[in-house]
């Protein structure tokens, strides 16, 4: 006796009665068939026996921890609610530390050399420590920075006055990474400037795994709106991530 | 534009996006990884994958007609994965008539050991064999199987899922758990 292919229908049917997915009729008709059909039958014991150990034996994949942290902060980024004190806020604040935590670097992919995005900004950011100016357009007008870097860069950044919680807006200037030129916003606090830069998370930048301060400068990197935001500073780290989590829900914007 | 406005103006449910977006998709965020993590083949890239696929159903989340949330979500993360696999893996993106071709290729006819029981020999496959040998099928045989003998999708589901017949999903899945077992036997 020859088995019968997978492709042969009362093969199908039998699986198909097994997942339960047929009608009385069509039930009856098959079970009859395996009744009669040695090989029927025997593809059925396969079967039952095939999904019993799949439901016994097959162990359950854990979900990272810190997963469900990280597309509700990706997502609650795309919310443009008036933030409250609510366990949502504090979820997301829960969330932004996780991240920092678990840190992450961006590399660019499509570059012969993968460029570590944290790497090549904190650079960007000591340069400009160093230049006479660390911006390309002087203002604290978000209303002036904005729209200067239009025709500059693909699409203009996120801008916010947080001038009321002491990050005054210092200006904008353009950082590249790789060829790719990118916004950075420069805010200071005290006497600390933050460089923030805002990268386009999607065209050709992978997610990789990095560190949380660079040469002594912390970093901090959230996702939010299919844009990936880098902050840093020689702020405190928690300073720092006052900062992000005050741009991330500040109202304040153009 | 404001996101949360447009939201509550939905006559449908009077929720804002983020709120349906909490009811309809986070509660299958373990679903959806376990199938983004047997697509993709590991961790970091299943994070990933469900991320990328979260922000999708996030946009689509209006499109949600009701009906089976779990089966839509998973049909967003198998796409998600899909775009992955091709973009980063192409070469294990096989087409079903590769596969076939291969198939074809290495059918023995006449095997003796074709009628022989084998329920009790597959009863005692360990949890890394099974695994494994999940994991080796080519990825249209693998998904149908995982989302039919892992995630529990009945054949119409998984049809809207895979974009393809009810027809093929019976023959992907006949493949499946076929190879699956015949693996299984050879690691006896």
């Amino acid at each position: 006796m020859t088995r019968p292919t997978s492709d042969d229908s009362s093969v199908l049917l039998v699986h198909a009665y097994l997942d339960g997915e047929l009608d009385p009729a069509n039930a009856l008709g098959i079970t009859q068939q395996m009744d009669t059909v040695p090989a029927l039958a025997a593809e059925a014991e396969r079967i039952k026996a095939l999904q019993q150990l799949i439901r016994e034996r097959l162990p359950r994949e854990e979900t990272p921890p810190g997963l469900r942290a990280r597309i509700e902060t990706s997502v609650g980024g795309l919310r443009r609610e008036r933030p409250r004190p609510s366990w949502r806020a504090l979820a997301a604040s829960i969330a932004l530390t996780a991240m920092v935590t678990g840190t992450s670097t961006w590399f660019m992919a499509g570059s012969q050399q993968p460029i570590v995005v944290a790497d090549s900004l904190v650079s960007d950011h000591i340069r400009a420590l160093m230049a006479p100016e660390p911006v390309d357009v002087v203002s604290s007008d978000r209303h002036t920075v904005k729209p200067w870097f239009n025709g500059r860069i693909p699409n203009s950044p996120r801008v916010v006055d947080l001038a009321k919680e002491n990050f005054p807006l210092i200006g904008g200037r353009v950082d590249v990474l790789g060829q790719t030129p990118v916004s950075t916003l420069v805010y200071r606090h005290a006497k600390h400037l933050i460089s923030l830069t805002a990268v386009p998370a999607e065209g050709g930048f992978k997610l990789d795994r990095s560190p949380r301060s660079i040469n002594g400068y912390n970093v901090v990197h959230w996702v939010e709106n299919g844009v990936s935001y880098w902050a840093i500073s020689d702020l405190e780290a928690k300073e720092l991530e006052d900062f992000a989590q005050l741009f991330r829900t500040s109202q304040n914007e153009l | 534009m404001r996101l949360v406005a447009s939201g509550a103006q939905d006559p449908m449910s009077g929720l804002d996006d983020n709120a349906r977006f909490r009811s309809i998709v986070m509660p299958y965020i373990d679903d959806a990884y376990r199938l983004a993590h047997w697509l993709t083949g590991n961790r970091t890239d299943a994070e990933d994958v469900v991320q990328d696929a979260s922000l999708r159903a996030f946009r689509a989340i209006r499109e949600f007609a009701g009906g089976n949330a779990r089966a839509w979500l998973l049909s967003i993360v198998r796409n998600t994965a899909y775009s992955w696999l091709r973009k980063n893996r192409p070469t294990t993106v096989l087409t079903v008539e590769d596969i076939e071709a291969v198939e074809l290729a290495n059918a023995k006819p006449g095997d003796p050991n074709n009628e022989t029981p084998e329920a009790a020999l597959i009863a005692k496959v360990d949890a890394g064999q099974l695994r494994a040998a999940i994991a080796g099928l080519p990825t249209p045989f693998r998904e149908t199987l995982v989302l039919r003998d892992i995630e529990g999708l009945d054949y119409r589901e998984i049809a809207e899922a895979t974009d393809v017949p009810i027809g093929t999903v019976m023959s992907r899945l006949a493949r499946a758990r076929r190879r699956l077992i015949a693996t299984l036997k050879e690691d006896r």
